[in-house]
């Protein structure tokens, strides 16, 4: 006796009662549907967190964690630009990180003609710029060549030749600028960056190796890595933090931001939220779980004579048993897939209005469908074997 | 083939145990024809369900083909019930939600054989009971007499060696009850094993011999072919106790 007969079987039987069957489903359609929808949500709104940790370019920044004597010692030198151009070459060296941004930023004085102003100076690498492109008004970007040779040119942002032309509209492009008392020739204007934390700040961009040559210092301030995917990211960041700290022999001075961590305490509420839903939906499957011994049971009795018949053609109690826990697994397979079907829509609708993209993720998907099965084999025993303990002649001559 | 000994079947009723069945010895041959009529109470079905396995004696032993079936488990009495033995009801017992066809190849999903093969054995057995036009019918689509030829071609559809049929034409009109008969003479003229509980002398004068169960035994079991005989048997055991 195959399982198919059996599967076959049970669907004929169930549509029989198609709203009993129905009915007995909306436990475990409930249960099922709010467990995909939260988790989906939940994972959606994971991602979410992530990717805002990460940036959109899926990058990690470093850090330089003084120890106390060095704060007392309060030579700043030593916290303050605390890579160099080596580091970013050993950093290549890990296998996940794709890029290695780097970035000096320092305040200094600009000069036009008879005006001047303060501005932030951000002397930048060739992967800073593909990875944090600008938004050119007027002009060009900078050029690979540029950063090689430290070519004494840049890029302002269009607050900077506002302060010193007064005018929002000037072209500027090929006009000298002083920063820092250098000649530094402007090859672009960009749009000012409207970043969270950036808004509205006066910046100039210039290739790292004329920051150094502007300000006299070989060192670095930012050094971020870049890897292919988010997953990577934490990974690379601790082979990166471990390379840094044995080539300077320290303990743990260099880090990173540790993502884990912080999507935790962010991820308590989610939490809370989850395990609240879950729980109602863990009662919701139970009583869904009751309701579907409860309708085997009437139902085995209501086939009290098909049973008996079906012994007394050769159905072993094996067979019979099979039988009807096969049926109550088809019927919470069936309101299983309801269940992932409307939780899926459910998690759609609610991440539409929470702003982010549900994570319906396969995995989840068939945990609910063997989970949903699962429910109907422990509910389903106790009537499958009733029946099947049934005795022929009374099974038959039951009325 | 058949061979029944010392078969006791009491069932306990208020503390007491009540004797349907007392010491029956009884023994068939193989391509028998046999009819058992006795009073309504006296323990026919009960003997019928214990030949069929479907019911297990008290006490003694049933032997059949050589096996000692009283000694048989659940498992191997399904095996029997599915191989050796075709049962046909008073009430016909087809699953209303299948077809004829599906109904008859019932017996062979339990024996596991596979859907091709299912439906070629189902559709012969519908053949010989005269029903080829009525495979894709419903049981509430048929006459009584055709339900239990879809019953019949059920119970044959394994090719049993015994065919059981408790009170085959109690739900039917005479005439029908006839052609029932007739086609259990068929059958039987093939080589199968026919034994039919019944009330009706007229059903029983199909059998080659007839059984009386009285009061949980055996009284008579010689051959009768008279009709007229045989009908004054009927009469005297069953009233005139
Ligand atoms: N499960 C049971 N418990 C108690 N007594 C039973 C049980 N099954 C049958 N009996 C008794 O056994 C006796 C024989 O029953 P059985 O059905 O074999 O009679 P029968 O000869 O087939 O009668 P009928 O011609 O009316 O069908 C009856 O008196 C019945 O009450
Ligand atoms: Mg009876």
């Amino acid at each position: 006796m195959n399982v198919m007969e059996n599967i076959k079987m049970a669907i004929s039987s169930l549509r029989a009662h198609k709203m009993r069957s129905l009915l007995t489903m909306l436990g475990i359609i409930i249960g099922v549907g709010s467990v995909i929808a939260v988790v989906a949500i939940g994972q959606g709104g994971e991602a979410v967190l992530k990717s805002q940790f990460a940036g959109e370019a899926n990058t990690l920044s470093l850090f330089y964690m003084p120890t106390e004597e060095e704060l007392q010692a309060n030579d700043s030198r030593i916290y303050e630009d605390p890579f160099t151009q080596e580091d970013i070459e050993l950093l290549m060296t890990i296998p996940e990180v794709k890029k290695v941004v780097a970035s000096s930023t320092t305040s200094t004085n600009v000069r036009f003609r008879e005006d001047q102003t303060d501005s932030a100076v951000v002397g930048m690498n060739h992967a800073y710029m593909d990875v944090y492109p600008l938004d050119i008004k007027e002009g060009r970007n900078l050029i690979a060549a540029e950063y090689l040779s430290g070519a004494r040119v840049g890029i302002m942002t269009t607050n900077v030749v506002e302060e010193l032309t007064g005018e929002t509209e000037a072209p500027f492009v090929g006009e000298i600028v002083y920063v820092n008392g250098q000649p530094i020739e402007v090859v672009g204007v960009a749009e000012e960056e409207t970043g969270l934390f950036s808004f509205g700040a006066k910046t100039i961009y210039v290739p790292m190796k004329t920051w150094q040559t502007i300000f006299a210092k070989k060192t670095i301030t930012e050094l971020s890595i870049q890897t292919e995917t988010v997953d990577d990211l934490q990974i690379a960041g601790e082979k990166a933090t471990a390379l840094l700290n044995e080539k300077y022999k320290k303990e743990d001075a260099y880090q990173t931001l540790n993502m884990e961590e912080i999507a935790e305490g962010i991820g308590q509420v989610t939490r809370i939220m989850t395990i609240i839903i879950s729980s109602i939906a863990g009662v919701s499957l139970l009583v869904g779980g009751i309701g579907v011994m409860n309708i085997m049971l009437v139902s085995v009795t209501e086939r009290t004579r098909e049973i008996g018949l079906r012994m007394s053609i050769g159905a072993t109690r094996g067979q019979i048993l099979f039988q009807f826990l096969v049926e109550a697994m088809t019927l919470t397979l069936i309101g299983g897939l309801i269940g992932i079907a409307l939780g899926t829509g459910l998690s759609f609708v609610v991440s539409h209005f929470a702003g982010w993209p549900p994570l319906i993720s396969l995995p989840v998907i068939i945990g609910g469908v063997l989970f949903s099965m699962l429910i109907g084999v422990v509910f389903g025993m106790l009537p499958a074997n009733k029946a099947a303990s049934l005795h022929p002649i009374d099974a038959l001559r039951y009325e | 083939m058949i061979r029944l000994t010392d078969i006791t079947k009491s069932y306990p009723v208020a503390g007491e145990a009540l004797i349907v069945l007392d010491r029956i010895n009884l023994h068939v041959e193989k391509g028998e024809f046999i009819a058992i009529m006795g009073p309504s109470g006296s323990g026919k079905s009960t003997l019928m369900n214990i030949i069929g396995c479907l019911d297990q004696p008290t006490s003694g032993t049933y032997e059949l083909n050589g096996e000692l079936i009283s000694e048989y488990d659940d498992k191997q009495l399904a095996k029997i019930r599915n191989q050796s033995i075709g049962f046909v009801f008073q009430q016909f017992h087809l699953l209303p939600r299948m077809t004829a066809l599906e109904n008859v190849e019932l017996p062979l999903i339990y024996a596991g054989v596979k859907k091709a093969e299912r439906m070629r054995r189902a559709k012969e057995a519908l053949a010989k009971v005269g029903l080829s036009d009525r495979m894709e019918h419903l049981p509430n689509e048929l006459s009584g007499g055709q339900k239990q030829r879809v019953a019949i071609a059920r119970a044959i559809v394994n090719e049993p060696d015994i065919i059981l049929a408790d009170e085959p034409t109690g739900a039917l009109d005479s005439k029908t009850g006839k052609q029932i008969m007739e086609l259990f003479t068929l059958l039987n003229e093939e080589g199968t094993t026919v034994i039919v509980v019944t009330h009706e002398a007229e059903v029983a004068s199909y059998a080659k011999r007839t059984i009386f169960v009285r009061d949980g035994k055996v009284t008579s079991a010689e051959r009768v072919v008279d009709q007229e005989l045989l009908e004054k048997i009927v009469e005297k055991e069953t009233f005139d106790s």
